[in-house]
C-alpha cells in the first residue's frame, strides 16, 4: 500500500508535562483526511506544537490514541514513519553546513538512491529557486531561504505526509507566498499536509482549519463554513472576538 | 558499513573540521601543549636558593657550597647586610630556601676535632622541595668531605647496590610525558564528543534526526565514530613530540600502541556520550567535562602516585580510564610492554567503555518526553 494517500485520526489525546502536571492537550479529537491541507491555528501556547509532536511519535500521549490509515486501511506508525516528513519550528538546520551538504546528509540519512537524489535535488532547487545559493552555509541564509531549505530537506524523500510547524514565521511576504505555492504543488501529489501557523490569512488558504485554544479543539472545518458559522468575516475578526470573550 | 552511518560520519567530520579555529584546536594545540607541558612539568627540584655562612678559613664548607652550586640544583641566595648574618631570618624573609650553618669556629675545624655536625635550615613550606634539598645536600656534603679530608662518613649498616631500570638517568620528563599525552588524548576525544552531541540537542537539530527514520544506534554511532577517528589522528602528533623532542623511548611495538590508544579513545568517547545524556546545553556540557576531568587527572597517577592513596579512595583510580592508559603508555614506551599488564589494562578500559556505552544507549532518548 506504500504510496497511497494517508489519513490520521486522533481520538481523545491528553498530554501532560512535568510534576505540576501542566496539561497541554485536553482530550483532542481530530480527523486529518488524506490529500488535503490542514491548518492548525490557535494562540501561542495553545498546544499546536505538542499535537504535532504527538502525531510524530516524539511525545507519548497520557491518554487517547492516534491511528494512521493508508489507502483506507489501518497502518502501523513505524511502517508509515519513512513516509512522514517533518519540519520543526525551531531552527533545526546546521548553521555551518551548506545547502548541498544538508541535502547530501539527508540523502544518506534517508538512504535515497543516487539517481533519484540527483533528479530530486535539481527539482527542489528549481522550485525553491535556491540553486545559485547551494554552496552557502545555512547560517548565512535569509529567513525565507532558511525555511525553504528546511522544507527541501523534509521533501527530499517524497513523503506522503508533511508536517510543518510554523513554516512561514519570520519570513517576508514574498517568500511566504512562494512557500505556499510550493505547498499547493505538493497537494497535487495527494500528500497529506499538516501545518500550524500564526498568520491568520494563511488559515484561509487551507482546505481545513482546526482552531485550538488551551489544549481544546474549539472549531474545525472548511475555512469559509467555519467563518459563516461563527458569523465572522475573517479569521482575524474571529480570533479577536474569541480573545476578548475569554478575557471577559 | 551502512550508508546512513557513513553519511553521518561525513557530516560530523565536515562540521568538526570546517572552522579553522576548530582545526587549530584539534591538531595544533595538542602539539603546543605537549611541548609546553613537557618542558615545564617536572617533579625535579631545581633552582633552590642556597646560602652558607662560612668564614674565610672554612675551606670544606666553602667547597660544599661551591659543589652544591655546580651541581645545577642550587643557585646562590642573595642577601645583604644584617640579613646575611641571621640564617633563620634569611629564610623567613624568603631570600633563601636553604641555609647551611656551621658549628662555632667553622666546619673545617669541627671536622678536625672529629665532631662533624653541620646544621641545615630548610624551608619546608614546600615539603617535596625540602625532601629533595635534604637528599641532595647530604650526598654533596659526604662527597666533599671525603674529597677534602679523606674522612669517610659513618657507614650505614646496610649498603644498597641500586640499579635504576628503564630510566637510568631518573629523567622525570620520561615519566611525565606519557601523563601529558594521556591528558591531551582525553581532552580532544571526550570533550568534543560531549559537546557535539549536546549541540544537536540545544540547536534543535536532534528533533529532526530522531523524527527521521534513523535508528538510535545509527544516531549514536554516527555521532561518536568521527571523534574516535579524530582522537586517533592525534596519536602520531603527540607521540612524535614525545619521542623526537623529549627523547622518551619507544621500546614497545607501534601496533600495540595504536591498539591501546584505540581502546582508550573508544572508552573516553563513550564516557563523553554518557556525560552528554545528562546535559541540555553546551554550558552544562563544558561544566560536565570539567567535573569529569579534574578527578580523572587527580586519580590517574599522573601527579600523585596511586600507591599513596588510602585504600578507601583507591578504587576511584581503578575506574579512572586515564590511570589505565597512563599505565599502558608507561608500560609500552618505557618497558616495552608486558603482555599481561597490557591485557589487564586494556581489559579494564574495554569493560569501562562498554559499561558507559550501555548506560548512554539506555539514556539516549529517541523521543522528546
Amino acid at each position: 500500500m506504500s504510496g497511497a494517500p494517508v489519513s490520521i485520526s486522533v481520538r481523545g489525546v491528553r498530554k501532560t508535562f512535568g510534576k505540576k502536571a501542566f496539561t497541554a492537550l485536553h482530550g483532542v479529537s481530530l480527523e486529518f483526511e488524506a490529500a488535503r491541507m490542514h491548518g492548525i491555528i490557535g494562540p501561542e501556547g495553545s498546544g499546536k506544537t505538542t499535537l504535532l509532536r504527538v502525531l510524530l511519535g516524539l511525545l507519548t500521549p497520557a491518554e487517547g490514541t492516534v491511528a494512521y490509515f493508508q489507502g483506507g486501511a489501518p497502518v502501523d506508525f513505524e511502517t508509515l514513519r519513512p513516509q512522514i516528513a517533518y519540519m520543526p519550528q525551531t531552527q533545526s538546520l546546521y548553521a555551518d553546513l551548506s545547502i548541498d551538504e544538508h541535502l547530501e546528509f539527508f540523502r544518506d540519512l534517508y538512504g535515497i538512491p543516487p539517481a533519484d537524489y540527483a533528479a530530486r535535488r535539481a527539482e527542489l532547487l528549481e522550485v525553491t529557486r535556491l540553486a545559485e545559493f547551494s554552496g552557502r552555509p545555512a547560517g548565512k541564509l535569509s529567513g525565507g531561504m532558511y525555511k525553504k531549505l528546511g522544507l527541501m530537506c523534509a521533501l527530499l524523500r517524497s513523503p506522503r505526509v508533511l508536517i510543518l510547524d510554523e513554516p512561514t514565521t519570520g519570513v517576508d511576504p514574498i517568500s511566504r507566498r512562494e512557500l505556499w505555492d510550493l505547498l499547493y504543488r505538493l497537494l497535487d501529489q495527494k500528500i497529506l499536509i499538516l501545518t500550524t501557523t500564526a498568520y491568520l490569512d494563511e488559515a484561509e488558504r487551507c482546505s481545513k482549519v482546526h482552531l485550538i485554544e488551551r489544549g481544546v479543539v474549539v472549531a474545525s472545518g472548511e475555512p469559509r463554513r467555519l467563518l459563516e458559522a461563527e458569523g465572522a468575516r475573517s479569521f482575524d475578526e474571529l480570533f479577536l472576538r474569541r480573545a476578548s470573550a475569554q478575557d471577559a | 558499513m551502512n550508508r546512513t552511518l557513513l553519511g553521518f560520519i561525513k557530516k560530523e567530520l565536515t562540521q568538526a573540521l570546517r572552522d579553522p579555529r576548530m582545526k587549530f584546536i584539534i591538531f595544533v594545540t595538542p602539539i603546543v601543549q605537549m611541548t609546553i607541558f613537557g618542558v615545564a612539568l617536572s617533579t625535579e627540584v631545581k633552582n633552590i636558593r642556597l646560602a652558607a655562612a662560612f668564614s674565610a678559613g672554612d675551606t670544606v664548607l666553602r667547597d660544599v657550597y661551591e659543589n652544591a652550586i655546580n651541581s645545577g640544583w642550587f643557585v646562590p641566595a642573595r642577601a645583604e647586610g644584617e640579613l646575611a648574618e641571621h640564617p633563620f631570618e634569611m629564610i623567613r624573609a624568603d631570600k633563601a630556601d636553604a641555609v647551611l650553618v656551621p658549628p662555632p669556629g667553622g666546619f673545617t675545624r669541627a671536622l678536625g676535632r672529629g665532631d662533624a655536625s653541620l646544621q641545615l635550615l630548610v624551608d619546608a613550606t614546600n615539603a617535596t622541595q625540602a625532601q629533595a634539598v635534604d637528599g641532595y645536600l647530604k650526598a654533596i656534603v659526604a662527597r666533599t668531605v671525603r674529597a677534602d679530608t679523606g674522612l669517610a662518613p659513618p657507614p650505614p649498616p646496610i649498603r644498597f647496590d641500586v640499579r635504576v631500570l628503564f630510566n637510568p638517568s631518573l629523567d622525570t620528563s620520561i615519566f611525565l610525558v606519557p601523563g601529558v599525552m594521556t591528558m591531551l588524548m582525553v581532552l580532544t576525544t571526550m570533550v568534543l564528543t560531549n559537546i557535539a552531541i549536546v549541540r544537536e540537542k540545544e540547536m534543535g537539530t536532534l528533533e529532526m534526526l530522531i523524527s527521521a527514520p534513523v535508528s538510535k544506534s545509527e544516531v549514536i554511532f554516527g555521532k561518536t565514530i568521527p571523534y574516535v577517528i579524530i582522537g586517533m589522528t592525534n596519536l602520531p602528533l603527540i607521540l612524535s613530540v614525545a619521542v623526537f623532542l623529549f627523547r622518551v623511548p619507544m621500546r614497545g611495538s607501534l601496533a600495540v600502541m595504536v591498539l591501546a590508544t584505540f581502546v582508550f579513545v573508544c572508552t573516553t568517547v563513550s564516557m563523553g556520550t554518557l556525560i552528554s545524556t545528562f546535559c541540555e546545553n553546551q554550558q552544562q556540557a563544558s561544566m560536565g567535562g570539567f567535573l569529569f576531568m579534574f578527578p580523572a587527572i587527580m586519580f590517574s597517577g599522573l601527579i600523585f602516585p596511586i600507591q599513596n592513596m588510602p585504600a578507601s579512595v583507591r578504587w576511584l583510580s581503578f575506574i579512572d580510564p586515564l590511570s589505565h592508559y597512563l599505565s599502558l603508555l608507561r608500560s609500552i614506551m618505557l618497558r616495552g610492554g608486558d603482555p599481561r599488564t597490557l591485557a589487564w589494562h586494556m581489559g579494564v578500559l574495554l569493560v569501562l567503555g562498554l559499561a558507559c556505552g550501555a548506560v548512554s544507549f539506555r539514556r539516549f532518548h529517541t523521543t522528546l518526553s
